[in-house]
């Protein structure tokens, strides 16, 4: 008897956490407000040591994990290998002061890779913003507002309304093959390779995340803007 | 008074239960002013399937607070000292497990703040928190050993 009164109590505790849970999430901001069911692919695949995120293919990839390896190797400059020492340079001379937003330049340099992502350095990333290629801060809303790289758009991953974002994104009808920069924190952050999955597996096929991410740009004194995405 | 008297003392276990109450409801706050940050501390442990990552980080906070605001009003003390204990137990699971493969991560016990340490920072920190919820166990142990003892005589007036 006293085993079902208990057994009784602890699932009155229960469904009471998981009914306020329900109620506080759909009263909840935007900023606070999660999916009830989430999509991270990795969840259960642990990061390798020393290595805070191993690159892996999206659902709609046959859940086989994408090779790290850069497929701009041998060509210069390029996007650089996650493991490999920065092995670009920033744009000099001519090159640096010849500011075409072509997609045949963009191509030439970054052709698509068919990958989830290929990780970037600070100087790929450089070139790139000077060239007017879509920026998205995979970053927190809170933390985008506080600073983010100049015309890079708001697409949190952790907030409610990401896949919303990810298919508006889409209906924009871009080309898939031009290159995407994403960015989030740097060192262990991991949001920007998330969104890169996500829109990987919506068709964009030319994502080059920025490894040093935010903290690298402001060091480099990247431009960049506060404020909520006008 | 001999030292098993004084550890199963009503004195002694309400201040453990208010105690115990009190850390719960203040682990469950930080949790539940942000869900999503939540949300990625509960994704890093690397256990949780995805589709139930948010669920879990929605939910575990209110379980955190009704059971521990249950614990310090004194309603249904068996069970609430119960879930306390049960939720202890998880979070020594998986801190252990993330441990022994390595996977250095933020608690995310009292703090969702992602916090900028090393991965040996992480690791000593991680040692600490089992440390912390063995000690919480411990509180979990005492409160029911003395109910078990001496039925439902506890009661906050023996304050």
């Amino acid at each position: 008897m006293n085993l079902r009164r208990h057994l009784l109590e602890a699932a009155t505790v229960v469904l009471a956490a998981i009914l306020c849970a329900l109620v506080a999430n759909a009263l909840a901001s935007r900023e606070r407000k999660l999916a009830l069911v989430g999509s991270y692919p990795n969840a259960l695949v642990v990061p390798e040591k020393a290595e805070a995120i191993a690159p892996a293919a999206p659902a709609s990839n046959g859940g086989a994990p994408a090779s790290a390896k850069s497929p701009f190797e041998g060509k210069h400059p390029g996007p650089s290998e996650k493991s490999a020492p920065k092995a670009t340079v920033p744009p000099q001379g001519s090159e640096a002061r010849t500011f075409s937003s072509s997609p045949d330049d963009l191509l030439k340099r970054f052709p698509p890779h068919n990958k989830p992502y290929v990780e970037i350095s600070g100087d790929d990333v450089a070139w790139l913003v000077a060239r007017g290629v879509l920026v998205l801060d995979a970053r927190r809303t809170k933390d985008y507002e506080e600073g983010h790289i100049a015309l890079a758009r708001s697409f949190p991953v952790w907030e409610s309304d990401i896949d919303a974002r990810v298919t508006a994104l889409v209906g924009e009808g871009r080309d898939g093959a031009i290159p995407v920069v994403l960015y989030c924190s740097g060192g262990d952050c991991e949001d920007s390779h998330m969104l890169a999955q996500k829109l990987f597996g919506a068709g964009f096929n030319n994502l080059l995340v920025y490894r040093d991410g935010w903290p690298d740009w402001v060091k480099r004194r990247g431009s960049s803007v506060t404020g909520p995405e006008s | 008074m001999t030292p098993k008297e004084a550890l199963a003392s009503p004195w002694l276990t309400v201040r453990v239960q208010i105690a115990l109450g009190l850390f719960f409801v203040a682990a469950a706050l930080p949790k539940l002013v942000d869900p999503p940050s939540f949300a990625h501390m509960v994704y890093n442990y690397r256990l949780v399937p995805g589709a139930f990552v948010n669920l879990m980080a929605l939910v575990m906070p209110w379980l955190e607070l009704l059971a521990g605001l249950a614990l310090i009003l004194g309603i249904w003390r068996r069970v609430s000292t119960g879930l306390v204990g049960a939720l202890l137990l998880v979070f020594i699971a998986a801190i252990s497990l993330n441990l022994a493969r390595g996977n250095a991560i933020d608690c995310g016990c009292f703090d969702v703040a992602q916090a900028n340490k090393t991965i040996d920072e992480r690791l000593a920190d991680m040692r600490l928190d089992i440390l912390r919820d063995l000690g919480m166990l411990l509180m979990v142990a005492q409160i029911l050993w003395v109910k078990g003892r001496e039925g439902h005589k506890i009661v906050p007036s023996t304050l």
